[in-house]
């Protein structure tokens, strides 16, 4: 466990100095806080945040796979993954520490966020508990999301190959399962809305609601994408 | 202290080391020795615990480098070839996140960092950060992660190279004075180095143990082969003292090399056959040919070395 929180900690520190940290940080801020104004904050509207929570599931399509993208691949290209691997740590270790290092960083990412309902509570009295069900589905989809491109990043030793193929697994999943689903009968349409990334997030945590099986969706997928990465990770040494 | 047995390690279809077997004695210092890519670094490799051997076993104070690897890497500190760093750490940065991995407590840790940076010479650069070291002191930053846990094997893989001649001499220095506690397998193409700070040197070429001994033994062996040079002005007789030179008893081998205006003579003889310099000094003079230098080559490693891996090249 000591390691595991020593890769994570190195992991995140890492992003805090290089640029690309920062400037996936800026992006998601300015972006995410423009949508906030911008569909928020009008006379006559709701004092909820449900329109940030929707729109930051598809805004994290994109940013989460660039805050993935180096995990793994990046110590493949510049080496170093063979004195990591040789100090008394397991690949599981590596895969879950850099896993849990990238989570933090999304969490320092929506920190600022937090604002967000201050600036409603300056306004009118929003509903916290929809906001704390709807920060609970955002991080479980990032954290959902990171751990695809852990494993994306474990397969490809391109930073840029392995940010791609995040987004276009992403992308084609919510269509397969939130789009085709209205075009294939039963009981298809039923087995690939159960699977829907967007409509589990939607429906419950942005409306507010936390229910128990949507988290174990959101949690088994991780344990899946992980699962695959630590194989990966393992499988380098039979090549 | 370290064991290999009948290690065999492919890549694909390339055979990269071929049924090599080594034991390595507890507070032994081995030099492994060969040209680039004659497969050292995959010995390494294999011996820490990185790669799995294909064939054959390789174990450390008596755990397998495979089933047993974390009990190995506890007891290895290991300095790769390329010696890759996070360049956007600071070094003391690193090596506290080193020793964290390595499971120390913190004061265990700081104490650790501490003594690793003094030996090392890393004093003043402990807050600057990996990317903008030379390349030398980044081998050091590699040296002191290495030794940060006080393992009792140390693996080098090249441990001087990017240093400069000085830090050339302060590293083997550090690593004659480590010698004392550990057990040390340093692998290096240059000569001098192994021959100054091994107590045993394994010569390997194309995957497979070619010598193996001690310094001495090693240049007595190298000694198998007497060289003379002979370094005189070509004359009109000149093209008959290569046949004279050759006719001598034991020579198997002369070379004759032009050049600045002077002939040189690279005689071969096996060994036994005595002290040769007499009799070519009589064929110089008979000859009457200016002579302006004449010596036996002692055996050296180098000779061994380049003799090996010119045999197996051709092979």
């Amino acid at each position: 466990m000591k390691q595991t929180i020593a890769i994570a900690r190195r992991e995140l520190l890492a992003y805090f100095s290089t640029s690309v940290g920062y400037v996936v940080l800026a992006l998601f801020l300015l972006i995410s806080g423009l949508l906030f104004a911008l569909t928020t904050l009008h006379t006559g509207v709701e004092a909820s945040m449900r329109s940030f929570f929707d729109l930051s599931f598809f805004l994290l399509l994109f940013i989460a796979p660039a805050i993935s993208m180096r995990l793994i691949s990046e110590e493949m290209r510049l080496g170093t993954i063979e004195s990591l691997m040789t100090c008394p740590v397991s690949d599981a270790q590596v895969v879950m520490g850099k896993w849990i290092g990238a989570v933090g960083f999304f969490l320092a990412m929506l920190a600022p966020t937090l604002l967000f309902p201050l600036v409603l509570e300056w306004y009118s009295a929003p509903d916290y508990g929809s906001i704390f069900a709807g920060y609970v589905g955002l991080i479980l989809v990032g954290s959902l999301y990171l751990a695809l491109g852990t494993l994306a990043s474990a397969i490809w030793p391109s930073q840029i190959l392995a940010y791609l193929v995040a987004v276009f697994f992403w992308l084609i999943f919510v269509g397969l399962t939130s789009w085709l689903p209205r075009f294939v009968g039963d009981p298809w349409s039923a087995i690939l809305f159960k699977m829907s990334v967007e409509l589990r997030y939607s429906n419950d945590f942005a409306k507010g609601v936390i229910d128990t099986s949507t988290i174990i969706y959101f949690v088994s997928g991780m344990v899946l994408f992980l699962t695959a990465a630590v194989k990966i990770v393992e499988s380098r040494r039979w090549r | 202290m370290i064991e290999i047995e009948h290690l065999t390690k492919c890549y694909g279809s390339f055979r990269a080391v071929g049924d090599v077997s080594l034991s390595i004695p507890k507070g032994q210092v081995l030099g492994l020795l060969g040209p680039n890519g004659a497969g050292k670094t995959t010995i390494i490799r294999v011996m820490t615990g990185y790669l799995p051997p294909t064939l054959g076993r390789a174990s450390v104070d008596r755990f397998d480098s495979v089933t047993q690897s974390q009990e190995v890497r506890r007891r290895l500190g290991y300095l790769p070839e390329s010696n890759a760093l996070y360049g956007e750490m600071r070094v003391i940065e690193y090596l506290d996140f080193r020793g964290r991995l390595f499971g120390l407590s913190r004061e265990a840790r700081r104490a650790a960092v501490e003594r690793v940076i003094e030996r090392c010479w890393l004093k003043e650069m402990r807050r600057r950060q990996i990317g903008r070291l030379s390349k030398g002191y980044r081998q050091r930053v590699g040296l002191a992660a290495a030794m940060l846990h006080n393992p009792p094997v140390l693996v080098l893989d090249e441990p001087t190279s990017g240093l400069d001649p000085i830090q050339i001499r302060e590293t083997r220095h550090l690593i004659r004075e480590l010698a004392g506690d550990h057990t040390m397998v340093l692998s290096s193409h240059i000569l001098p180095e192994v021959e100054v700070t091994c107590d045993r040197i394994v010569i390997i070429a194309r995957g497979a143990i070619r010598a193996d001994g001690t310094v001495d033994q090693l240049r007595q062996k190298a000694g198998d082969v007497q060289r003379y040079v002979v370094e005189a002005q070509p004359g009109p007789e000149a093209a008959t003292v290569c046949e004279a030179i050759g006719r001598l008893p034991g020579v198997t081998k002369v070379d004759a090399i032009s050049g600045d205006g002077w002939m040189r003579y690279e005689i071969a003889a096996a060994s036994g056959t005595g002290d040769l310099r007499e009799a070519l000094g009589r064929v110089v003079s008979e000859k009457r040919l200016p002579c302006r230098e004449l010596h036996r080559d002692s055996g050296s490693l180098e000779q061994l070395f380049v003799r090996i891996t010119a045999e197996v090249e051709a092979a």
